[in-house]
């Protein structure tokens, strides 16, 4: 009897050390690589716990002051130890290997994560950043607030292509409006523009610079066009000066030219892409309400 | 011929600059460590039970970071400036690099195959990946190398003027087809390529290292060897003939070497550009261009110029890195210029 009582009673305590001890083990320093999973850290309520970004984590602007351990792909050990973290989350495109064993090995925890353009993938990175920052009914609420968005983004869609045939989109990634790259089928670009409500007319893969003659036979009713170096009206007369035979198309004689963040285009399915889809719905569809009061058609 | 009189002074001043740079190498990096627990954590890599739980982490980055990577950053510099001296001997020209019997350029096309076709093949699985890229890079090396001494080769005898041209052709179709390889390939593997281009010691690990040192020091005691008919060589062919040497079999050797060497070092550390082209340069200034003592000297001095250049890439951005390849190219084509110059003067 009093065996059974102690052992229950050391059971117990065994049990509340180690509750104790999750909530005490939790990463408290982070270094995240990869745009999106950076952004959904940020979103889920961690920046406070990073302490070093890689350089395609742009958003939100403030991830600059953190320290840069250079680009996902090519991460160096050492500097990221230098930080002291506690855990070293990103895209599966962080690398490389050998690198990544070393940090382990350091007792660094290490979380490499799907950005595949997905719903279930999603949630499981949500699940997993939420669990590591031990938030996980906000990291699930907010997979469904996601998941719902895109859903009303959806019946927005099909309600809209009732009443017109979905326009022809292509997607240009530009630098300073010079040597535009088109998006293939297989990019986010083409993902972000058949959920927007339109259809990509483009039939490679990747992304492709086109001749001006390629261009002008696809002859897109919408443009999308992301610039790397500059931004809105001024990218949009850079494209136009760098590029006049765009002029010829519908979209540049109708002015039905869409900017859109160029780093939307990387990384997966991160936290601003449900309000980007319905500013490009907007724009696609400028006869249908937009779905949310702030996607109004771009000027 | 006279027996080889060492230059003692330049040989201990490069020893200590080889020394000051281990040290570096081991001492420097973006996690601080003090010295002491530098000197306690590589005591303790090496076996020796000193200190407690406190040096856990200096022994961990010590000998798992920065020693894995220091001894590559010496058989790569050592081996990318022997096969330098053995081109430079060859072409009799001291403009002459490694990249001219076609060795880099064979090892970039076989690194492109590798990175974009894996990545199209939808990947090789992660734990080859490394070695895929490696294995395809060296044997890309041998490949073009010896189709240029096959090109050069005529009756059993080679042409180096041939050779040179070949050498030219084939790093001309080589990037051809690397160009295409760039164009097919999608965003994350170009960055993959550019950086492979680039070079890099980071990454290191015992496991890719051995064959690089087995290459490294197998290379490093056979051209010494051939030193006196290197020298014949500077002559002229048909002097060094003369003089009685196999010349046939001294190119076959030096051309063997440095696409072993080279191969191996790019298949490691990806392509760093200028210690091959430089060093040999820099030490033919120093001693004059006998042989005997330029190959052990440029050895020498190609290990410490890039273990110093390793140092630049890790501190200049930390905890970010800096490709290799542009700090030896920064430090390289300013002195080449800086040569070229003079020379003119």
């Amino acid at each position: 009897m009093r065996v059974s009582v102690r052992l229950a009673s050391l059971c117990c305590a065994f049990v509340l050390s180690q509750t104790v001890l999750a909530a005490d083990t939790l990463p408290q320093r982070w270094v995240s690589a990869g745009g999106s999973i950076t952004e959904w850290v940020v979103t889920l309520g961690g920046q406070g716990k990073l302490v070093g970004v890689d350089t395609t984590s742009l958003n939100p602007a403030d991830l600059k002051k953190l320290p840069s351990i250079g680009y996902q792909r090519q991460l160096a050990a050492e500097g990221i130890l230098s930080l002291k973290p506690d855990l070293l989350v990103g895209s599966e495109e962080m690398g490389p290997p050998p690198v990544l064993a070393q940090v382990k090995n350091a007792g660094v925890t290490v979380e490499s994560l799907s950005t595949k353009a997905d719903l279930p993938t999603l949630e499981h990175t949500l699940g997993r950043i939420g669990t590591l920052l031990g938030e996980p009914s906000r990291a699930a609420n907010a997979f469904a607030d996601y998941q719902q968005r895109l859903k009303q983004q959806a019946e927005w869609v099909s309600a809209a292509k009732a009443g017109t045939a979905a326009p022809s989109v292509l997607l240009l990634l530009s630098h300073a409006g010079s040597s535009p790259m088109a998006a293939g089928q297989d990019t986010l670009g083409a993902w972000l523009i058949e959920r927007a409500g339109g259809r990509s007319v483009t039939t490679h893969s990747s992304y492709k610079a086109l001749s001006t003659e390629a261009l002008l036979a696809l002859d897109p009713e919408v443009i999308i066009f992301a610039d790397r170096s500059i931004a809105g009206a001024e990218a949009k007369a850079a494209l136009l000066k760098q590029n006049p035979a765009l002029a010829a198309t519908r979209a540049a004689k109708n002015d039905r030219l869409l900017a859109i963040d160029p780093t939307l285009l990387v990384g997966g399915l991160g936290p601003r892409v449900p309000a980007a889809l319905a500013t490009l719905g907007a724009g696609f569809y400028p006869a249908a309400q937009p779905l949310t009061a702030d996607a109004k058609p771009q000027p | 011929m006279n027996p080889v009189v060492l230059p003692r002074s330049l040989f201990i001043a490069l020893g200590f600059l080889l020394s000051l740079a281990l040290l570096l190498s081991l001492a420097l990096g973006p996690v601080s460590l003090p010295l002491l627990d530098t000197l306690n954590g590589a005591l303790r890599v090496f076996g020796a039970p000193v200190g407690g739980a406190e040096l856990d982490q200096a022994e961990l980055i010590i000998g798992q970071i920065r020693m894995p990577r220091t001894l590559l950053g010496l058989a790569v510099g050592a081996v990318l400036a022997l096969a330098g001296v053995a081109m430079q001997g060859l072409f009799r020209n001291p403009l002459a690099d490694p990249g001219l019997v076609g060795v880099s350029s064979g090892a970039a096309l076989g690194a492109a195959i590798a990175i974009v076709g894996g990545a199209s093949l939808g990947g090789v699985p992660e734990a080859f990946a490394p070695y895929v890229l490696s294995v395809s890079a060296f044997a890309g090396g041998l490949v073009v190398t010896a189709l240029v001494y096959r090109l050069g080769s005529r009756n059993g005898q080679t042409s180096v003027s041939t050779m040179l041209l070949a050498g030219i052709a084939l790093t001309a179709l080589a990037g051809a087809v690397i160009g295409l390889f760039t164009y097919l390939a999608d965003d994350a593997t170009l960055r993959t390529l550019t950086f492979w281009n680039l070079g890099s010691l980071n990454g290191a690990s015992y496991a890719r290292l051995w064959p690089l040192l087995v290459v490294t020091v197998a290379v490093g005691l056979w051209l010494p060897k051939r030193a006196k008919a290197l020298n014949a060589l500077l002559l002229g062919e048909s002097e060094a003939r003369h003089l009685g040497f196999d010349i046939e079999r001294v190119k076959r050797e030096l051309v063997f070497c440095t696409a072993l060497g080279v191969g191996a070092a790019v298949a490691a550390a990806g392509m760093i550009g200028f210690i091959g082209l430089v060093v040999p340069h820099l030490v033919r200034l120093l001693v004059g261009p006998d042989h005997r003592v330029l190959l052990p000297a440029s050895a020498l001095a190609g290990a410490a110029l890039l273990l110093f250049a390793d140092v630049v890439a890790r501190l200049a951005l930390a905890p970010a890195e800096l490709p290799i390849g542009i700090v030896t190219a920064l430090i390289g084509a300013p002195f080449f210029l800086y040569l070229l110059l003079r020379g003119r003067a």
